[in-house]
């Protein structure tokens, strides 16, 4: 958009597939559906047997633990955001001024951003503004939320309805001890027709499921005006290196449908591929690398998942927009304890992060997750009559009403992407292998909270509760998912003035060559501890206005 | 393809695993995999590329349950080469996968499963045989047809199964509501009481569930000594 509308000739070059009619359009009409079939058979995202990843747990591990789907999250024209439930908090004035303000921990790399909250804030009013930003400004808690991401001005549109379960969920949080202090989060969802698009009417499919009337338009909105000002949008066109000549990114190969490879030229080159594949798109370049800070640093946020079951009622959750209201007290250094428990763990401070409240799970996840229990609880016959009475019950999904945190993440050098060295795609390029584990703060953080979150949903009068790691890792070997699920991507190429401890500069600029860019949640040198996606967008474009300058 | 032998195995397997009036008292009233055509279902998956366009993706953005003029989901999306190709690997794969599995629950009871009694149907599904060409994550043959069954029971009815949308009715799902949607009152209301009682499978499973809760915050805050809080990374 920047760039297109400052006079450069653009072409984006999209590996997936265009879904929309004409993206000219303010709400151009698409394919997407309400369709749980159709997210669970990988639509518009990386097919998982062609295009795998791979994962492990520590850098000393020979083999993978997983092969295939890891935070594969949508690669379609729209990019990432097309399948969001599209949560907009904004980072806080210690996440930019980590290092400064709270002080390092040892293990971990943790940075100052280039650039401070003050400066920030206008862009995220920008952004705000382009896609669209639902809420209200005077409900946000003085403390923690305002004091640390104060608001020069109102959202550009009011909230919308409150689901059910998100309010049952704030009550549990009003009545914990301490008291938290829930409020209506802001979204990148209408309420009301904006811009051209629909007000959302509450269908309750948000995530995995592109919006079908564009009431949640994300990063399409940046694109529309990009076209607009003359961009080419090329779909199933895969950047598969990034040519070079001396300190000169040339331009980039890309390969068609059919495997064809093709050149376009460029003075400038910019990656937006997703942390993970921006990462990799540079190993398989072979980017100048002389200190090693290509793929270091990854960070996903390490979710906690609370989940309180209703015997007496249904919540419906299904019905709203994923959830409709958070609580960030647990993103305080400061919270009650959480300094004292920190020390305890041998750490200076500690951060959980903000809680989305009130989500569910759809029928066909719902069914899924019977299926997996009833094997360990009818080794017999864990199918049939019993399973239909659990369907019936509904107990993991109407009577569910679900908190997450989202722990933040330090920045470890040992957590990082590279190449796999075994596995490769379906046109015989390494793929990503993603080397992850939590450290000691997202797992002493975890310990300290997840008590909580449980809490939380047994004053919200929840009769039964559990609170549990949503990923795997050496502390939780059996708990929840194999690969964390948390959509959350960030690290790679962080940003930072010393090229020995930094792969970007303070501009988004790969420090090694004169004219490459990165424009997404790669150059992230802390993880935050709220939904990255809002600040991903603020800092492409206050990046984009500097380097073009 | 599938002969008409193995349709017959894979309809009396699907029924056992979500059974409905007919396969279980339990079930009086209570449509299952019968009622849903989920047979249909995976018949049509495994033979989802010998359409055109192949019945891989339902189209969008509306089906014409919920106020859409037509039902777009009825047209299936076009699959560019490369997507295709992977998808007939895929489903080659699982065809070999459902004719080993569909044999080796004959064999499991010594003959033919389709004709057995149900009790020796279910001894034999709960083996959950080994076959080849398993997708990643699922250990056996029952695992995978009961995934599928699923998918034809509760996923939406283009894709051949949940016939009628009578199985998200039989679990109080409206299904697809766009472009309906919902209002602000359906949004934030309660319907009202509807209480369950959690006996049986629902207790037990609530018990496991619930067996990772951890205590109270207050509860911690009694015992004695810092420092047990942490567990290293």
């Amino acid at each position: 958009m920047v760039l297109a509308e400052a006079g450069y000739d653009v072409v984006v070059l999209e590996k997936g597939d265009n879904w929309f009619d004409d993206v000219t359009h303010a709400a151009p009409r698409s394919r997407f559906s309400s369709d749980e079939l159709k997210a669970g058979r990988h639509f518009a995202k990386p097919d998982p047997v062609a295009e795998p990843r791979t994962y492990r747990w520590h850098q000393s591990d020979a083999a993978p633990r997983h092969v295939g789907a890891v935070q594969d999250l949508p690669q379609t024209v729209g990019g990432a955001s097309v399948h969001w439930d599209a949560k907009t908090p904004r980072f806080w004035d210690i996440d930019f001024r980590k290092l400064s303000l709270l002080g390092p921990i040892d293990g971990a790399d943790v940075a100052d951003w280039p650039f401070s909250y003050a400066e920030i804030a206008p862009l995220y009013d920008e952004v705000e503004d382009l896609i669209g930003v639902a809420g209200d400004v005077d409900a946000l808690p003085a403390e923690p939320t305002l004091r640390h991401a104060p608001r020069a001005r109102p959202l550009p549109m009011p909230p919308g309805p409150p689901q059910l379960a998100s309010l049952v969920a704030a009550e549990g949080c009003r009545k914990l001890e301490p008291a938290l202090h829930p409020f209506l989060a802001p979204m990148a969802i209408n309420s009301t027709e904006y811009d051209g698009r629909p007000a959302c009417n509450n269908c309750g499919q948000c995530s995995n499921h592109g919006c079908p009337i564009l009431a949640r338009v994300g990063a399409l909105a940046a694109l529309r005006r990009a076209v607009t000002a003359g961009a080419e949008v090329r779909e199933r066109s895969w950047v598969v290196r990034v040519e070079t000549s001396g300190r000169k990114a040339t331009g980039v190969s890309w390969i068609d449908d059919r495997g064809r490879e093709h050149r376009e030229s460029g003075d400038v080159v910019v990656l937006a591929c997703l942390a993970i594949e921006t990462v990799r798109l540079a190993k398989l370049s072979e980017l100048p690398d002389p200190h090693g800070t290509i793929g270091t640093h990854f960070m996903q946020h390490w979710f906690t998942d609370g989940s309180g079951i209703f015997l007496g009622q249904r919540l419906h959750a299904h019905r709203g927009r994923s959830t409709t209201h958070a609580a960030d007290d647990f993103a305080d250094p400061d919270f009650p304890g959480a300094r004292a428990a920190a020390q305890a763990a041998g750490l200076p401070y500690f951060r959980g992060g903000t809680l989305e409240l009130g989500g569910t799970q759809l029928p066909l996840g719902e069914a899924n997750t019977y299926r997996v229990l009833l094997a360990l609880l009818r080794p017999d016959k864990p199918f049939g009559t019993e399973f239909k009475e659990l369907m019936r019950s509904s107990v993991l999904r109407d009577r569910m009403c679900g908190i997450q945190m989202i722990g933040e993440d330090l920045p470890y050098r040992g957590n990082t992407v590279d190449l796999d060295p075994q596995v490769k795609d379906y046109r015989g390029y390494p793929v990503a292998r993603i080397t992850y584990s939590p450290g000691t703060h997202e797992l002493a953080a975890q310990e300290f909270y997840r008590p909580y979150v449980a809490e939380i949903l047994r004053r919200a009068g929840a009769d039964h509760v559990t609170a549990v790691p949503d990923a795997a890792s050496d502390a939780t070997p059996l708990a929840g998912n194999d690969v964390p699920t948390t959509a959350h991507v960030m690290g790679g190429m962080r940003m930072g003035t010393d090229p020995a401890v930094s792969a970007t500069d303070d501009v988004g600029r790969f420090h090694q060559l004169d004219n490459l860019v990165v424009a997404d949640g790669s150059v992230f040198p802390t993880s935050g501890a709220h939904n990255p996606t809002l600040t991903i967008m603020a800092t492409a474009l206050r990046n984009a206005r500097r380097w073009i300058a | 393809m599938l002969t008409a032998h193995e349709r017959a195995v894979l309809e009396a397997a699907a029924a056992r695993l979500v059974p409905g009036p007919d396969d279980d008292p339990g079930e009086a009233g209570h449509p299952g995999a019968r009622e849903a055509h989920a047979a249909d279902y995976i018949v049509m998956l495994l033979g989802a590329l010998r359409e055109d366009p192949p019945k891989v993706f339902a189209g969008g953005p509306f089906s014409d349950r919920r106020g859409g003029k037509r039902n777009d989901m009825a047209r299936f999306l076009p699959l560019n080469d490369a997507v295709k190709e992977h998808w007939g690997a895929r489903l080659d794969d699982l065809g070999a996968a459902y004719r080993e599995g569909l044999g080796q629950l004959d064999a499991l009871v010594g003959g033919d499963f389709a004709a057995a009694s149900p009790t020796d149907q279910d001894v034999a599904l709960a083996q959950n045989p080994r076959v080849r060409h398993l997708p990643a994550g699922i250990r056996g043959f029952t695992d995978l047809l009961f995934q599928h069954t699923i998918e034809g029971c509760y996923g939406v009815p283009e894709y051949g199964g949940n016939a009628g949308g009578a199985m998200w009715q039989s679990i109080g799902f409206p299904g697809d509501v766009q472009p309906r949607g919902y209002e602000a009152d359906e949004v934030t209301n309660s319907d009202g009481p509807d209480p369950v009682t959690a006996t049986g499978i629902v207790a037990d499973l609530l018990r496991l569930v619930t067996s990772t809760a951890p205590q109270s915050p207050s509860s911690r805050r009694t015992q004695s000594a810092p420092g047990k809080t942490s567990r290293a990374g």
